[in-house]
């Protein structure tokens, strides 16, 4: 099990990676952390003549906030996220979802842009970034594009991101107000992709009743998935009761377009799906409830 | 074929190699450094058992190209211990509470579990658990591998 | 955690020794298969079919013999003409023990599973090798697959081998019983269910290996391979090259793991030997992860259809059992064929006085079956999750049915309707022990106020008697004890040991029959120029056939080593003891010598010996072990099924076992947890997946989901110690722990699941199997 020859570039600087892109085009492959695109290499279930090492550019890794978002830059490693504060107080829901990824040594190597261009419709980050709005920085030699997060993901492993671009930066919108946030899932092993999964993000005003919701899900689909119409029902209404919940999972299932594999059959992925949804809806609302310190200020569990 | 030349440091000693840039870590570690302790299981990054710390952080070598390492620090499984074969308190623990069997998938356990303890020298049962999970094993039944790292925490390791 | 009696313990037998392979393992500095390196050594790499079955139309290796860094590529026009005799294991190779699937080299015109191997490439590196692979050209022309082994037998249009005639590898009955006949139909309950036991795969850690270097100018064969049968390895290579087995020499080093995948020498490892004999060169072989998931033998993949008819008190009347296994296309060991077997051991533990069988083994365009830990277990998957359902049928808990029908130590020896003789079991303790250990009382309390609380927990017990084979070629082991000129000690055995901790456990027995301190003793095994022959490590023969060799070598050294010494001394030998190495009168410590004394004379000083005896201080030993011998433990764990996702987490884990004398506990400890755990991922976790085309879907372990640290309870220990009649009172059980723990966590399960009328019969019961159960359940 080892990976068919190819060219080995290290540039330093984005300019240099988007050289390296536009010279090569759909034979270059920009390589992250690698614990995706290695195992699929090694199995030669893919190739590329060129893999362009995007590691040694200091210039994409930390995080930062400014003006209501935070920008995670793309070879930001997921165990680096794991760790920052900034990340856990701006997007909560970015700090829980992480620890979930595969298992420490992978998210060692493992980066945010990594991820999220490998869109694997079962991992965490897609979903965490299509529910709270994220928006994609790409760099290509002709310059830089920001693509909306409902843009961004095309199908299963497929993004809009062309041969040609990088991903170089992923902003999150900072949630402020009395917010509340839940990530949950259920994986047949500890650290295997999902089964299914779901993501919560709520705001209630003053009195309780929602102001915003947003429902991501993922293992649920080819992409990532928004649950619309789930979403739509709560705003503007106080708390939904146990049923409610209940209600709200198996409406979000609407949005679901799951598949049967080895591991599970698709009407597993929607009754867990639902259930899923109901739980992560419940206790988002829950925390949102309790939350008094605006903006973001969900406590680090 | 295409060479490029990987100088690093593994266990403290320099070493340069020229070799394909699709030459993973692990078979340079194993064949270009002879240092043959890191062991491949599964070469797609599930079992752990090729895990070294590059640069301090515990990584399948399995899924870094040796290229991707030049300039690093390495250690691996024959750098945990002491230079005339004195065991780690790591892989003492092993040993006491028979945290091995075949042995195959031990030095991965070692070099995460060696990581896992510096970032976090007093773990409760369900992390410790939490952290072995990267690491496949299918002689122990993990039992005396959790309680060697029980063992390990509690003889404090630094 | 452990309860011990440890009657028996002794200075060293009976005690935690830490092992000896330890230090050496966790430094990174064992040598496994693929640390070997040998001067001017080449790499290997199958082409392997990625159809089913099919005519192989095409095959173009030219591109492939262009490719730089590529020495050979090889395919049935160059190898197939080359075995000297049968590709087979050696108790096998006389087909004396039925048919066996046509097995040679490469794929020759056409494919018979996924993972057929089409061509062999030699080449600089494993990289260059797999790079060739890829300049191969096949074309196929597909043709129905049988996959569905329920179905293979009545297909009679695709045939796996044609050669065959039929897709029938074995098929046996008892004959008409009208005694069986009459005591169901007056049973006052007959129920009748059928179970599945799904495809699962060994997977060791260390996948398989070879270095195979054939010395043309020394007309000598050396190999390195992972294995658990050095000897066989070597019978095997001298066969399939027509070459003494004095010029092949075998080595077999660290091992990582096998549980019954390295048992035979697999058809892949003999066509890269016969490869570097064509080739005249040192060629290696690695299988990666994917071959191994994919083309090393599978295992289990059974059906068994169970009645049991039962009085009115509860108590057995009688049983019938209908088995049915799928071989696979290449089944490793003859036809693997385990039903014999799981006919022969249905009745484990229990008091079932007539017994009606059959059993069929058929071929399929699959992955072939081998051996894995346990491979006839079946007949306690089948038995222990009928004991189930029968309790529920009839209204009684599972454990009050168990105790009415199991054997008790006053019945013994008690022979079953199948014609085994029981001794030395205690089938009625250890499942008294794992109920008083697990509190299964108690937890039927707490598990009602769960219920009531809409949590649905769950208890099961395994319990079982586990069989050591001794006939024939697996009946006998060797140990050679030498005692050194300075009185050290080295013991050579025949033995394979792929993570048993032999290099441990047979100095323990050496040191405490021989009177040395275990540091004085070295145990060198897998060189088959210097190991007795033996019948390597496998079928939980180590244990009751390797000690009794090695204790009784010790033994017979001691001997002469004490007449030596009384010799020396002037004293009596009846007087001396040995302790530590230093020999000395009873009660008179101050007349002493000391062992190395002893051996300096036995070799050196031959004039000083008792007239007559011959030099030297070594011995050979061989232990023939009684046909069968028997273990028997019982299992018992708790678990919650979440009704939500159909998660199970298992909450407790008890293991009650009798493997006579232990001689490292720490050891038997270890070897039941690392059975139960793959028990746990046969419940829960791992299954092999074909399609209906056959193709495998489960070919990474992304994909095989071998259980975690995180998926595992704490095992909890009780030791019954029943010793064996045989030397020494040891017993087989390194299988033990993956027999037991299939039922016993399906039981749980089927426990906690029977409140929502929710019914399961096959495995493997992953949350999305329990969830469809739970919504399948008729309306309460």
């Amino acid at each position: 099990m080892k990976p068919a020859p190819f060219e080995y570039h290290a540039p330093e600087s984005v300019d240099d990676v988007a050289g390296l892109l536009a010279e090569h085009g759909d034979e270059a492959k920009p390589l992250a952390g690698g614990q995706s695109l290695v195992p699929m290499l090694a199995l030669r279930l893919t190739r590329f003549a060129h893999l362009v090492d995007l590691n040694r550019v200091a210039a994409l890794r930390g995080v930062s906030r400014d003006n209501g978002s935070l920008t995670v830059r793309a070879m930001t490693t997921q165990a680096a996220v794991e760790r920052d504060a900034e990340v856990a107080r701006a997007v909560p829901l970015l700090a829980r979802a992480t620890p979930l990824i595969g298992h420490f040594q992978i998210r060692n190597r493992g980066t945010v842009g990594g991820s999220l261009a490998h869109a694997d419709p079962a991992s965490e980050y897609p979903a965490v970034a299509l529910a709270l709005d994220a928006t994609f920085e790409l760099v290509s030699k002709s310059g830089t594009t920001r693509v909306a997060a409902s843009d961004f993901f095309e199908g299963t492993w497929q993004t809009c991101i062309d041969a040609q671009q990088a991903l170089v930066a992923v902003h999150f919108p900072v949630w402020g107000g009395r917010c509340g946030f839940a990530c949950e899932e259920v994986a047949r092993r500890a650290g295997d992709f999902a089964l299914a999964g779901a993501v919560a993000a709520i705001e209630v005003d003053d009195a309780g009743a929602v102001r915003r919701a947003a429902v991501g899900l993922f293992g649920l689909g080819p992409t990532p998935l928004r649950a619309h119409a789930a979403e739509a029902e709560l705003i503007g209404e106080p708390p939904p009761t146990p049923d409610g919940y209940r209600a709200l999972g198996q409406l979000a299932m609407r949005d679901a377009d799951p598949v049967d594999d080895v591991h599970a059959s698709a009407s597993y992925r929607r009754r867990v799906g639902a259930h899923l949804v109901a739980r992560t809806l419940a206790s988002a609302v829950e925390e949102a409830r309790q939350a008094h310190d605006p903006p973001g200020a969900a406590r680090a569990r | 074929m295409k060479m490029v030349t990987v100088t690093v440091t593994v266990n403290g000693e320099p070493r340069r190699a020229s070799v394909e840039a699709r030459k993973t870590l692990a078979d340079f570690l194993r064949e270009d450094c002879a240092l043959t302790g890191t062991h491949l299981g599964c070469e797609h990054g599930v079992c752990g058992a090729c895990t070294v710390l590059l640069d301090g952080a515990a990584v399948r070598s399995c899924l870094v190209f040796a290229v991707q390492a030049d300039g690093a620090d390495i250690t691996t499984i024959e750098g945990i211990g002491g230079p005339g074969g004195e065991l780690s308190p790591v892989q003492a623990a092993f040993r006491d509470a028979h945290g091995l069997q075949c042995g195959f998938c031990t030095p991965g356990f070692v070099v995460s579990v060696t990581a896992f303890l510096r970032d976090n020298a007093d773990p409760t049962d369900e992390e410790i658990r939490d952290a072995l999970s990267g690491n496949l094993c299918r002689c122990t039944g993990y039992q005396g591998i959790i309680n060697a790292v029980r063992l390990a925490a509690r003889a404090g390791v630094r | 955690m452990t309860t011990s009696p440890l009657q028996t313990a002794g200075r060293f037998v009976g005690q935690s020794v830490k092992r000896k392979e330890d230090p050496r393992l966790v430094t990174g500095h064992g040598r496994y298969v693929d640390d070997v390196t040998v001067p001017g050594m080449l790499h290997a790499a199958f082409l392997r079919s990625d159809v089913a079955r099919g005519r192989i139309t095409r095959l173009d290796v030219a591109a492939a013999r262009e490719c730089s860094g590529v020495h050979a590529v090889l395919t049935a026009a160059d190898l197939n003409d080359r075995p000297a005799g049968p590709m087979l294991p050696s108790m096998f190779a006389d087909g004396s023990q039925g048919i066996s699937a046509p097995v040679r080299p490469l794929a020759d015109g056409d494919v018979r599973f996924v993972g057929d191997p089409i061509a062999l490439v030699v080449a600089d590196s494993r990289y260059v090798a797999e790079d060739a692979c890829e300049l191969i050209e096949v074309e196929y022309e597909p043709l129905t697959a049988v996959v569905d082994f329920e179905r293979a037998a009545d297909d009679t249009e695709n045939l796996v081998h044609p050669e065959l005639g039929s897709n029938i590898a074995s098929t046996m009955a008892t004959p008409p019983d009208a005694a069986l006949d009459e005591a169901l139909s007056r049973a006052a309950h007959v129920v009748t269910e059928t179970f599945y036991q799904q495809r699962q795969t060994p997977t060791p850690m260390e996948t398989r290996g070879i270095v195979a270097h054939w010395d043309p100018y020394a007309a000598a064969l050396r190999v390195w391979m992972s294995s658990q049968n050095p000897h066989e390895v070597r019978r095997t290579c001298a066969r399939i090259l027509g070459v003494a087995e004095s010029r092949v020499r075998v080595v077999q080093q660290d091992v990582g793991g096998g549980f019954g995948q390295k048992y035979f020498m697999p058809r892949d490892e003999m066509t890269v030997v016969l490869a570097s004999h064509l080739l005249g060169r040192p060629v290696k072989w690695i299988e990666d992860r994917r071959e191994n998931l994919l083309s090393s033998n599978h295992a289990r993949r059974d059906r068994a259809t169970v009645t049991v008819g039962v009085d009115a008190d509860g108590r057995i009347v009688g049983a019938r059992i209908e088995h049915l296994e799928d071989s696979g296309a290449y089944a490793n060991g003859g036809t693997g064929g385990t039903g014999m077997f799981v006919a022969m051991m249905f009745p484990g533990p229990y008091r079932i006085p007539r017994l009606g069988w059959s059993t069929t083994a058929v071929w399929t365009n699959t992955c072939g079956r081998g051996a894995y830990r346990g491979p006839w277990m079946m007949e306690t998957v089948a038995r222990e999750e009928m004991m189930d359902v029968v309790a529920r049928a009839i209204g009684l808990d599972p454990l009050e049915f168990r105790r009415r029908n199991v054997i008790g130590r006053d019945e013994l020896p008690y022979a079953t309707a199948s014609g085994m003789v029981y001794e030395h079991v205690s089938p009625s303790e250890t499942l008294e022990q794992a109920a008083s250990l697990i509190d299964y009382d108690g937890f039927r309390s707490r598990q009602a106020e769960a219920r009531a609380n809409g949590r649905y927990l769950g208890v099961g017990l395994g319990l079982y008697i586990e069989p050591q084979a001794g006939m024939g070629a697996l009946g006998v082991e060797a140990a050679n004890v030498r005692v050194e000129p300075d009185g050290t000690v080295n013991v050579f055995v025949g033995s394979g040991s792929h993570g048993q901790s032999l290099e441990t456990t047979v100095a323990q027995v050496v040191a405490e029959h021989l009177g040395v301190d275990i540091d004085a003793v070295a145990v060198h095994q897998g060189d088959t120029d210097v190991a007795p022959f033996g019948g390597g490590t496998g079928g939980s023969r180590s244990g009751p056939i390797l000690s009794p060799a090695a204790r009784q070598a010790a033994l017979e050294v001691r001997d002469k080593a004490i007449r030596i010494a009384a010799h020396l001394m002037e004293a009596a030998p009846d007087d001396l003891e040995i302790d530590g190495g230093v020999i000395s009168v009873r009660g008179t410590p101050a007349r002493s010598t000391t062992l190395a004394q002893v051996a300096t004379t036995a070799y050196q000083q031959s004039d000083l010996l008792p007239p007559g005896m011959e030099p030297g201080l070594e011995v050979i030993s061989r232990y023939k072990a009684p046909p069968v011998m028997y273990s028997n433990a019982c299992h018992a764990c708790t678990c919650e099924v979440d009704a939500a996702t159909g998660h199970v987490t298992l909450t407790r884990y008890v293991v009650s076992e009798d493997c006579g004398v232990m001689i490292n506990p720490m050891v038997v400890e270890g070897q039941i947890a690392g059975g139960v755990v793959q028990g746990i991922g046969g419940v829960l976790y791992e299954q092999i997946v074909y399609d209906d085309e056959g193709n495998p879907l489960t070919t990474t372990f992304l994909d095989y989901l071998v259980p975690t640290a995180a998926e595992v309870p704490v095992i909890e220990y009780g030791h019954v110690e029943t010793p064996a009649a045989t030397p020494g009172g040891y017993k087989g059980m390194g299988e033990g722990g993956a027999i037991g723990s299939v039922p016993a966590v399906f039981n749980a399960v089927a426990d906690a699941l029977a409140p929502l009328g929710a019914r399961v019969n096959r495995l493997p019961l992953g949350p999305s199997e329990v969830l469809a159960a739970i919504e399948a359940a008729p309306a309460r």
